[in-house]
């Protein structure tokens, strides 16, 4: 039951919303937000297209088809920092620069392994929500396919989501 | 650098040996047809390792591992290790090339492709590589983790053929019998650990006591060793394991797995022979599995399982070794091991290569191929002739060590010995016998030379043995000595005269003869007493057990997912008990208080009633779309209670993860079929269903009042931490604390959650994939 209102609005939303989880992700030491609520906004913007367009906005946005293997860089990412300073002999989850040091400013962004670590968290949950949202929208999306084919015989009640 | 110019042997000998599997896996998923070039490559690598540092002094490495726990990734490279190191890595060579031969044919027979070889040569290596680390470890822990992977990669390779129903049964039977007993190596370590604060093996030797703590876990670890080397009364998975490829059964079965357990034998002598009855023990299952598998091995006719009961006896007789102990026994057991290991390893190659050209499995299809496979004749016979001593081979001094160590123990043991040795004698006899003489029944193809060549080197390294002992002797020795824990000195050599062994042995040859040319005599009776004592053997406790277990774990099952209702009392009923009896051991005085609330407290209160009155809705719904609806509405007023707490980060994940699961939940149930959806609106409880849901739910709420009561009223030690946690935070460059605690100073339990979340994703993906949501 989408409407041109509806499918503009998600239009409108899909680029900001992801703006906002790089934002919120990467601004987690300083302000509200961590790379877990970054990646959970960051699926909603994505969830907000597939509710409005469809399963097959997923094959228009290629880089959607990514996100979901995302998730086990970001495990992998946050094994790195998690396990490279025992390389180097110290405890498990040192991060740099160590405490009492100055901190590399790039822009008003900083350079810290802890917001690298909250990068991994981000993409592992932005994975798991893009990856099971876009499943759900697939399977719905071929459960509509197969009750196309058989509408022939009778018409069924409630195919955009109509529930009970 | 140092490690350049003087690198460490035992490291090396590590290294070469993990990157064996390392490789061929890498270069096979490139390149599947290649995958066995470089499976030989690697594997010569190692091998050339393990001879190089077998050459240099004994040398350590360690690292402090789990430092809390006093764990250490130690290794030595020692006289046992290098024995069992050279082993692994050179009957592992030989075993890869004749897999190159033996693999194609393998494939065409079972229809796989060339990319199960990379599967094939993966678990190989990863076998050697494990087993390499294994008799490397000098930390009981670490010692335990090479142990688990042995049984693992043992699993998938006697389960190579995954589209055999046998082949798979197999390979769980000896998962479960050596991984089982497995745990009791593990709970002999923490044993251990608990009495000496070290995992280290050779601290534990500098004060190990004969105490009963200690005796018991001896005990508990010589169980599992005795499981992995397939003793009595836990034999029974050997003979099944043999629906594995045959180059597996010739590795793991001569070289490799069931070594496994004689190693650790040895590893952990010097603690053994603490206590005579641990050494008794030894001689009695040793002895018992030297009977039960030789008597079987006489009644098979299939050549595998000829040659797997052989192993049991021959395994058995190692044992009885370690058991009467001393310079002979010890130094017997480990000279043991090297010549059965050659000569084992060659008998299963040869049955392989006589099935691919005859396609006939057991003894009774053929007969007669001294003629039309001479090498292969001549190959086996020299190892035929070092299983049952003669002279010449190197499986006489194997004997003699033996009769002379059983002459010291007395003349029930010299009895005893030489019945084994008889036994031993008349099955391999038998089998060769069967094989090439006699007259000719199969067909022939013919058979690649890779499948010849491997057991002609084996048989003439036999030989060599038999005539220059020295270098061998020299192995054993040096492996003896770490075991005995001083120098150990074999003299072999042949005397022509009538000392007890050779007296021994003539009446062993005589007897053997006796048997094999009698065996129309006994053959149908002796079946006939085996057949009885597989009726009433191990193998149908084991099975009774694991019907026993599948049919409770199937019964909780059941019961678990018959309903919703069902699977969230499993959920709540342990849990709302364990946490009564948790309430019940604390104290109770000081850990509930009544707080105060006051005029500033009222907007919160109204979010609390908003949020309890929503909870108390979410009961009355019957349709799922407003189920979900309400259930939402909890979570979000929730939220709103975080914001008013001032908690901004935890409210803004409420709310976000609130939506998703509304997003995720609605889409959900638009992938249930209507008509089930409308069923379930309209069923009705039953009545004794509802009491008993009702006594559960009261349970649970009202243990979680209890810890949500007792938390808050213990406000003041959390906030210690908390301010602690509010100090560190600019010292860790943030200033979002909820961040900092999730990133940095909980970053653990972080890590542990989002690897829960992508685990939990995999196992959506293909619930959905596979369509079993709908």
């Amino acid at each position: 039951m989408t409407t041109v209102m509806t499918q503009m609005v998600a239009r409108l939303l899909f680029l900001p919303s992801l703006l906002i989880a790089v934002g919120v992700m990467i601004k987690g030491y300083v302000d509200v937000g961590d790379g877990f609520s970054a990646g959970v906004i960051a699926s909603l913007g994505v969830a907000l297209q597939l509710m409005v367009f469809g399963a097959h906005e997923l094959e228009r946005l290629p880089m959607l088809r990514y996100v979901p293997a995302a998730s086990f860089l970001g495990v992998f990412i946050a094994l790195l920092t998690a396990f490279v300073p025992a390389i180097r002999g110290q405890a498990l989850f040192t991060h740099w620069p160590p405490a009492g040091e100055e901190v590399i400013h790039f822009g008003t962004l900083e350079i810290i392994t802890a917001v690298a670590f909250d990068v991994g968290v981000f993409l592992v949950v932005f994975g798991f929500g893009v990856g099971v949202i876009g499943a759900v929208a697939r399977a719905e999306a071929r459960m509509f396919k197969a009750e196309e084919s058989r509408e022939s015989v009778g018409r069924i009640d409630g195919r955009n989501g109509g529930v009970t | 650098m140092t490690w350049v110019n003087d690198p460490n042997p035992a490291l090396v000998v590590l290294a070469a040996a993990m990157l064996a599997p390392v490789l061929t896996i890498i270069v096979g998923y490139w390149e599947p047809r290649r995958v066995s070039l470089m499976a030989i490559f690697a594997t010569a690598l190692a091998f050339g390792a393990a001879l190089w540092g077998a050459a240099q002094a004994e040398a350590s490495w360690s690292v402090s591992w789990i430092e809390a726990w006093n764990v250490n990734f130690a290794v030595t490279l020692d006289g046992l290790a290098a024995m069992y190191a050279l082993l692994a890595t050179g009957i592992g060579l030989l075993v890869v090339l004749y897999s190159a031969g033996y693999m194609p044919l393998h494939r065409a027979h079972a229809g796989q492709r060339s990319v199960d070889d990379v599967r094939f040569y993966g678990f190989l290596l990863l076998f050697m590589a494990s087993m390499v680390g294994l008799v490397l470890a000098q930390d009981l822990l670490l010692l335990f983790v090479f142990w688990d992977m042995t049984a693992i990669a043992s699993y998938f390779l006697i389960g190579f053929d995954r589209e055999d129903e046998e082949s798979r049964e197999s390979a769980l039977m000896a998962l479960l019998v050596t991984g089982i007993s497995a745990i009791g190596v593990l709970i002999g370590a923490v044993i251990l650990w608990h009495e000496y604060r070290t995992f280290s093996l050779p601290l534990i030797f500098e004060q190990m006591e004969s105490t009963t703590p200690v005796l018991w876990a001896v005990g508990l670890i010589l169980a599992g060793a005795l499981a992995k080397s397939a003793q009595f009364p836990l034999h029974f998975w050997l003979p099944r394991a043999m629906a594995a490829p045959t180059p597996v059964s010739s590795y793991l079965h001569s070289a490799a797995m069931v070594a496994a357990g004689v190693f650790l034998i040895g590893r952990i002598y010097p603690m053994v022979a603490l206590d005579s009855r641990l050494q008794d023990a030894l001689v009695v299952i040793g002895g018992a599995s030297m009977v039960v598998g030789g008597v079987v091995a006489l009644t098979r006719d299939v050549f595998k399982q000829v040659l797997a009961y052989s192993t049991i006896s021959q395994y058995g007789y190692v044992v009885v070794l370690f058991g009467l102990g001393g310079t002979y026994g010890i130094g017997g057991a480990m000279f043991y091991v090297i010549a059965h290991a050659l000569a084992k390893s060659a008998l299963f190659m040869t049955a392989g290569s006589i099935t691919e050209a005859t396609g006939e499995k057991g003894l009774a299809g053929v007969g007669g191929l001294r003629d039309r496979m001479p090498l292969l004749a001549f190959g086996s016979g020299l190892a035929a002739m070092s299983v049952m001593a003669l002279p010449l081979s190197i499986g006489f001094f194997k004997d003699e060590l033996f009769f002379a160590a059983a002459a010291e123990a007395g003349r029930p043991m010299q009895v005893f010995a030489v019945i084994g040795a008889t036994l031993s004698f008349a099955y391999i006899g038998r089998l060769w016998a069967g094989w090439f003489l006699g007259g000719e029944k199969a067909q022939l193809k013919p058979v690649p030379r890779l499948l010849v060549w491997p057991v002609v080197a084996l048989g003439l390294m036999a030989i060599i043995g038999g005539i220059v002992p020295g270098p061998f002797k020299g192995v054993a020795e040096g492996a003896a000595s770490v075991s005995y824990t001083a120098p150990i000195e074999l003299s072999l050599a042949y005397h022509l005269d009538t000392r007890p062994e050779n007296v021994m042995a003539l009446i062993v040859y005589a007897l053997g003869v006796t048997v094999v040319a009698s065996q129309n005599l006994w053959r149908v009776p002796l079946r006939a007493v085996v057949a009885t004592g597989q009726v009433i053997g191990p193998l149908r406790i084991y099975a009774a057990v694991l019907r026993g277990a599948n049919a409770l774990s199937d019964a909780i099952h059941r019961f678990e997912v018959r309903d919703l209702r069902s699977r969230i009392a499993t959920i709540l009923a342990p849990a709302g008990l364990l946490v009564a009896m948790a309430v019940i051991v604390t104290p109770t005085e000081g850990a509930f208080v009544i707080g105060t609330v006051g005029k500033d407290d009222l907007p919160l209160v109204l979010v609390l009633s908003a949020a309890a009155v929503s909870a108390l809705v979410v009961t009355f719904p019957r349709d799922h779309l407003r189920l979900a609806l309400t259930l939402s509405i909890v979570g979000f007023s929730l939220s709103v209670v975080y914001a008013f707490l001032g908690a901004p980060d935890v409210a803004l994940v409420a709310v976000l993860i609130e939506t998703l699961f509304a997003v995720v939940f609605f889409g959900m149930l638009v992938l249930m079929p209507r008509s089930i959806l409308r069923y379930e609106t309209s069923l009705r409880p039953e009545r004794r269903r509802a009491a008993r849901d009702s006594v559960l739910a009261t349970i649970a709420g009202l243990m979680a009042f209890l810890v949500a009561w007792g938390t808050l009223s213990r406000a003041s030690e959390s906030t210690t931490v908390i301010r602690r946690q509010i100090e560190q935070t600019p010292l860790a460059h943030g200033y979002d604390i909820v961040t900092v605690i999730l990133a940095d100073f909980r970053g653990f339990d972080t890590m542990g959650e989002i690897t829960v979340v992508a685990i939990a994703f995999l196992g959506i993906i293909s619930l959905i994939r596979a369509g079993r949501l709908r």
